[in-house]
């Protein structure tokens, strides 16, 4: 058996399936695992370690694209960018794996674009799982997420998410704001999300956050913060309050990040 | 008075209204102002009762010149006044939509001098919002009982959800407790709104193939003027009169037929005005009641019920012990086992446990293999409920008898049955017996089930 090792990562797990394709040893001989996978390393298995190539993740992304559709496609990126803790990792199959092994099967398929209703193949089921989950948490955040205005007019947002949703936010953003400049800045993976009015986005590694620059808020801010505190306690209903009901609806992990319930 | 007076008193004012949904239409930005709507809605925060706040919901004046009885702001009542500007409720709205606390504006009115008069107050707002800064967010706006068609018409433009609350189930209970509303200056309006709905459709349809030439009105706010797109909404106050569940539910499933709403809401009484023809509810809120309804709501809407098969004259109220689903299904036993690899989608959707979600991904995965219990689980269906009603090849899960005194016992004994944030809400039970629903065989196994 054959183990390919890649980053985990879009590109890296591209690359790894092109990767697989390449070598001709057929896919039942070859396995696919991420850099950070806690396995132990097998005996009568061979690894090799796959260079991040943008080239062959693009080819990649371009044939997902045209053979299993662009929802598909949307779905095997939103997996790739699902995190795990160490618990889940252990307990489930690789992500790099089951991506690869879903790409096989939808790329045998006649009908493509159906590959992901295949919940009965275990491949597939993991894609599905982990797709939903990293889908949830982005839909999560895109209310739950908070700008508060800097000084210069900026408005900036800090977040912490489990899966790297950052692209998903900064793309709807990008759609509602149009004329504002904004920063996203997904705390865990030191990573931010760059847009100037009227034009696209980009991200940008920021490995050393100015945190001066952070904190300077405009004359307004503290003002329009007081005006929604006072709007989301007189909105509540004495008679029905219920916190266990406020927790499970918006889950403690993302209190830190808002104005409201930090 | 500050603005953040006005906003203490109008957003307390505003919060029995229980629609906050900013769910309906789908409209991308315009790339110039601010703003676009995403079909599901998206929840921005949860309040202290646990309730999603998607919207700035307020009023734009608590002042009215009518009684009704369960209202607070009803004119009899010595409460605190106060009234936005238009500017006002424009700044808070884009001020807050930009920092992304909320999804739009959910803009409701008590009645200011006459309803002429404050529905064009409404109308100068929205009007302000669209125009003069390009605001392209969602907007709930409620029109006013007894304003001019006109005006309606011109607030339906700017608008992407419109609601008239029915307030009361019976046309009775109105008369009763408020005496300046009439069925005719609720269902009216609504009527009309529903005709420019389909009219605004038509006309769209005629667009999109170019057969008719618009409207002329060149500067729309959107490239194409849509009425209402998100369509409209009502809500029913429940538990303040004595209708049936039976009667309430009739009442909703014509209102979805007749007048092609979106949404029906419902919302448990809660007695803020201490009037003595209202029932003082001891025991808080009927949020069981309301619980029951939404879920029976959701049968109608997504799974193909009629009321007449969940109710009747002689069963007029949901069981409290049994979700309506599950109650259906124990005195349809006829109806089961459904066999997963064959039976059909709208079959499926009978069965306990099985949504409309794991419905349609169930017809899709068994094209490509058989089922067996375990991918189920992973499709995403609730196993402890489903198992009872369904086979995959032919096989039960567990040696399961059909039989109802059984399947009762096994699913009352499934906590998720009286939902959590009810259970926990401090909800007491005997305002369940108070309002006369069934009571079980012996208190001690209700106990059990509640876990008190
Ligand atoms: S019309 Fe009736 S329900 Fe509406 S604000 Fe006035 S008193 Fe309250």
């Amino acid at each position: 058996m054959k183990v390919l090792i890649c980053e985990n990562s879009i590109d890296g797990i591209f690359s790894g399936v092109y990767r697989a394709y390449a070598s001709r040893y057929g896919h039942n001989n070859i396995r696919l695992t991420t850099s950070d996978a806690l396995e132990s390393f097998e005996l009568f298995c061979e690894y090799e370690e796959v260079p991040v190539d943008p080239e062959c993740s693009r080819k990649v992304a371009d044939t997902l694209r045209a053979r299993l559709g662009q929802e598909v496609y949307y779905d095997i990126c939103q997996a790739i960018s699902a995190g795990e803790t160490e618990k889940e990792q252990r307990k489930n199959m690789n992500k790099a794996e089951a991506v690869y092994k879903t790409v096989v099967l939808g790329l045998s398929m006649g009908q493509g674009f159906n590959v992901l209703n295949c919940l009965g193949n275990p491949y597939v089921a993991r894609v599905f799982q982990l797709a939903r989950s990293a889908g949830n948490e982005a839909h999560h955040l895109l209310g739950f997420l908070r700008f508060s205005e800097l000084e210069n007019g900026t408005l900036f947002s800090r977040i912490h998410p489990r899966n790297n949703v950052l692209p998903i936010l900064a793309e709807h953003f990008v759609d509602r704001l149009p004329m504002e400049n904004f920063i996203i800045y997904d705390e865990n993976r030191k990573t931010a999300a760059l847009h100037r009015k009227g034009s696209g986005y980009l991200l940008a590694a920021v490995p050393q956050a100015d945190e001066e620059f952070m904190n300077r808020f405009s004359e307004k801010e503290q003002e329009y913060r007081q005006l929604w505190l006072e709007f989301f306690h007189s909105i509540a209903i004495e008679a029905r309050k219920n916190p266990k009901l406020q927790r499970q609806n918006i889950p403690k992990r993302f209190w830190p990040d808002t104005v409201e319930l930090k | 008075m500050t603005l953040m007076k006005k906003l203490n008193i109008l957003s307390d004012a505003a919060k029995y209204d229980v629609a906050c949904t900013s769910s309906g239409v789908e409209r991308g930005g315009s790339g110039k102002g601010i703003g676009n709507c995403i079909a599901p809605g998206i929840c921005h925060t949860f309040s202290a009762d646990g309730r999603c706040i998607s919207l700035l919901k307020i009023l734009f004046t608590n002042e009215c010149i009518f009684n009704c009885a369960y209202c607070l702001n009803n004119c009899n009542n010595d409460v605190k006044r106060a009234a936005f500007t238009p500017e006002e409720v424009c700044t808070l709205t884009m001020e807050f939509y930009r920092r992304n606390y909320i999804e739009g504006l959910f803009l409701s009115s008590g009645i200011l001098i006459s309803p002429n008069y404050t529905m064009d107050l409404i109308y100068q707002t929205l009007y302000q919002l669209r125009y003069v800064h390009g605001f392209h967010g969602y907007i709930h706006v409620k029109s006013i009982p007894g304003a001019d068609p006109v005006l309606v018409e011109k607030v339906g433009f700017l608008a992407d959800r419109m609601s008239i609350n029915l307030e009361l189930p019976t046309a009775d209970s109105l008369r009763r407790l408020a005496p300046c509303k009439s069925r005719n200056t609720i269902l009216k309006p609504m009527r009309q709104i529903q005709n420019s709905i389909d009219a605004s459709k038509q006309e769209l349809a005629l667009l999109e193939n170019r057969l008719y030439p618009g409207r002329g009105e060149l500067a729309h706010w959107q490239e194409t003027p849509r009425f209402v797109p998100a369509g409209q909404s009502t809500q029913m106050i429940i538990g303040a009169t004595p209708e049936s569940d039976f009667q309430i539910m009739s009442v909703a499933e014509r209102l979805y037929q007749n007048f092609n709403l979106k949404r029906v809401f419902f919302s448990a009484f809660v007695n803020v005005t201490e009037n003595s023809d209202l029932p003082a509810l001891p025991g808080g809120p009927p949020l069981l009641r309301e619980h029951r309804l939404y879920q029976a709501d959701w049968l109608l809407r997504f799974y193909h019920f009629k009321v007449s098969e969940l109710l009747s004259e002689d069963k007029p109220d949901f069981n409290i012990f049994l979700d309506p689903k599950c109650d259906w299904a124990l005195r349809h036993l006829e109806f089961f086992p459904v066999e997963i690899n064959r039976a059909d989608y709208y079959t499926l959707l009978r069965v306990p446990g099985i949504g409309y979600k794991s419905a349609s991904r169930i017809v899709k995965a068994r094209k490509q293999s058989v089922l067996t219990f375990s991918d189920l689980k992973k499709i995403g269906v609730v196993l402890k409920r489903a198992l009872y009603f369904i086979t995959c090849s032919g096989r039960m899960m567990y040696n399961t008898k059909l039989e109802e005194d059984y399947i009762c016992r096994n699913l009352m004994g499934d906590k998720t049955q009286i939902p959590r944030e009810i259970r926990e809400s401090g909800y007491r039970q005997l305002s369940l017996f108070d309002e006369g629903m069934i009571a079980p065989d012996s208190s001690a196994s209700f106990q059990k089930i509640i876990g008190v």
